[in-house]
């Protein structure tokens, strides 16, 4: 306790490295998203669901390959089989986590705290959403991978398990987990601008599922406008698939990402800009 | 140094902070007294950054907070002992602040020893008693080593032994030469703490002097005399000129006469008198005083006195 008993100026001399910058905050966040259970929770549970469906999709294929009918066998994608369950269930545990690194902030206090030891606003949010990202997508990518690897391993009586290099392939398994990492950005967004953990997860439900779902219900000609602008992209059709896509009111597989990605954009921008504005 | 100039925030039609100015100045203990609803929380939030003013301004050593480029090292404050995640430690929670600023691991372990947390570094803070929590938020606020302190009521839910404890702290940064901004509703534990007050009431300056100056004020000067017939000491004190108040049974609060006086008067009466001296106000009476018609809400009828 040195430090407490020296004057003001030999203090202040005494610690001349003392800044907060951007490089420093994303090791803080870092450090929150690691030090809580729920990130550990959530992300065990996207591992489970990848590699769970991987498993009972691919082994029940397998078993049924024998008596399933010669269309259907052609029209059997290997990869997707492996790596869809995580795009749609993935996805479904991912937009907790991405709230609730947000909401937790607010819905604690903790957010006052956090903006007053690095008080500017756009390097919070940006470390914030950054270690999100990155503690994602490395965990997205390994389980992708390994239900791809699972899956394939699980249907080679088949003769038709596919291979990294196959066309397609590598780009659908890494395009799940990079499916996967942008929903968690979705929620973090809506997160942001909701700042409310059960009303975020809601309306990510909502626009992710529900109104993908309401949508089948307009008229046939407005639904072939409205289906390829949906937010949360097509995962069964484009993104998972290594096949032809034949439904032309999709784009391809990345074009449906882009669409995703500028929903996720839009989110992530109206949240910062609201967090510049507002009362902490 | 924390300079406010006319600083106001506005919610819809209600001023919270209503044309606010003061110093608060180093190597001293700042008091900062208001009733509930004054806006201390608010004006601290102001001088945080976290809140935006409406008109006005707020610094901190001559800077507005988000200008600051080492926050931590120039202020740190305690708004909210329980706003932190529970369910982290409260050593990763001290480690993910100071890893904002720079400040080594080891000045969190150095911390946690001087608030007495070191043995539940490791615990969630989920389970932390209320004084357990004021001493995490203690903590975060020294992280930084920093010059200007803040502390909204951190003695709330402090036992007998910790209010002593963070009294000596806050005294002892003050005599450091830091600045030590601190805001309480317990009056009683300002008088033994502050040496400066600044006193708010429905957002608007009150008061902003020295404390035995704010005591002063409110006292009037006022003697407290203990005598078996207070009737007859009453009819003599204003038939010389004084004002004589009954406190309680044999005791009188007299206005407008010295101790002196009061004492010539009573021996040429013929009057006995046990007790005579200045009648010590407290902090409380005089704060009462002071603020009672800046209350927000009087106990009194309704539709009365409401606005002012």
């Amino acid at each position: 306790m040195s430090a407490m008993t020296t004057t003001g100026a030999a203090r202040r001399a005494a610690a001349p490295n003392l800044r907060a910058d951007l490089t420093r905050t994303l090791r803080s966040e870092f450090t929150k998203i690691r030090s809580v259970r729920s990130t550990y929770w959530t992300l065990l549970l996207v591992v489970l669901a990848g590699i769970t469906w991987a498993v009972a999709n691919c082994a029940g294929e397998a078993a049924h390959w024998a008596q399933m009918a010669p269309q259907d066998r052609a029209g059997f994608d290997p990869t997707q089989a492996s790596v869809v369950g995580l795009a749609l269930l993935g996805q479904l545990v991912i937009v907790v986590l991405g709230v609730l690194v947000i909401s937790s902030e607010y819905s604690t206090g903790m957010i006052r705290t956090s903006l007053t030891v690095m008080p500017r606003r756009a390097a919070v949010y940006g470390a914030k959403a950054a270690v999100l990202a990155a503690v994602t997508l490395a965990v997205a990518v390994v389980t992708a991978f390994a239900a791809f690897f699972i899956g394939q391993y699980l249907l080679r009586s088949t003769h038709e398990a596919a291979t990294l290099s196959g066309p397609d392939v590598a780009r659908a398994v890494l395009g799940t987990a990079l499916y996967v990492t942008l929903s968690g950005l979705f929620a973090f967004g809506l997160g942001a601008i909701l700042r409310s953990t059960a009303g975020a997860i809601t309306a990510a439900f909502g626009l992710l599922f529900l109104v993908p779902q309401l949508a089948k219900a307009l008229p046939s000609s407005w639904y072939a406008d409205v289906e390829r602008w949906l937010p949360g992209g097509d995962v069964t059709n484009t993104i998972t698939s290594t096949q032809v896509q034949h439904n032309p009111n999709l784009f391809s597989a990345w074009g449906e990402f882009a669409v995703f990605g500028a929903y996720t954009a839009i989110l992530l921008i109206a949240g910062l800009i609201l967090l510049r504005r507002r009362d902490a | 140094m924390i300079e406010a100039r006319r600083l106001t925030k506005r919610y819809g039609s209600t001023a919270a902070v209503d044309d606010l100015s003061f110093t608060i100045r180093p190597g001293m203990v700042t008091g900062f007294l208001g009733p509930n609803g004054a806006g201390k929380t608010t004006t601290m939030r102001l001088i945080l950054g976290l809140d935006r003013p409406t008109a006005g301004t707020v610094t901190i050593n001559g800077r507005t907070h988000p200008r600051l480029p080492s926050p931590m090292h120039e202020v740190g404050a305690l708004l909210d002992a329980r706003a932190v995640h529970g369910g982290r430690s409260a050593r990763n929670h001290l480690l993910c602040l100071a890893q904002t600023n720079g400040i080594p691991v080891r000045r969190v372990d150095e911390v946690l020893g001087l608030v007495g947390l070191s043995d539940v570094a490791a615990k969630r803070s989920r389970g932390f008693s209320l004084g357990m929590s004021q001493r995490l938020g203690i903590a975060a606020a020294l992280l930084g080593n920093p010059e200007i302190l803040m502390f909204d009521e951190p003695v709330n839910g402090l036992d007998p032994e910790g209010i002593l404890w963070i009294r000596t702290l806050m005294r002892k940064l003050a005599a450091e030469g830091r600045t030590v901004f601190v805001s309480s509703h317990l009056m009683s534990e300002m008088e033994n703490t502050a040496d400066h007050l600044i006193v708010i009431g429905r957002g608007r300056l009150i008061a902003d002097c020295a404390m035995a100056e704010f005591i002063a004020q409110g006292s009037g000067q006022a003697v407290l005399a203990r005598t078996p017939q207070p009737e007859l000491l009453a009819a003599a004190v204003t038939a010389a000129g004084g004002t004589a108040a009954g406190v309680e049974d044999g005791e009188l609060e007299v206005r407008g006469l010295t101790e002196d006086r009061i004492g010539d008067i009573a021996f040429a009466s013929g009057l006995r008198v046990h007790h005579l001296a200045p009648a010590r106000v407290s902090l409380e009476q005089a704060f009462m005083e002071l603020t009672a018609d800046s209350v927000e809400y009087h106990a009194s009828v309704a539709g009365e006195g409401t606005e002012a």
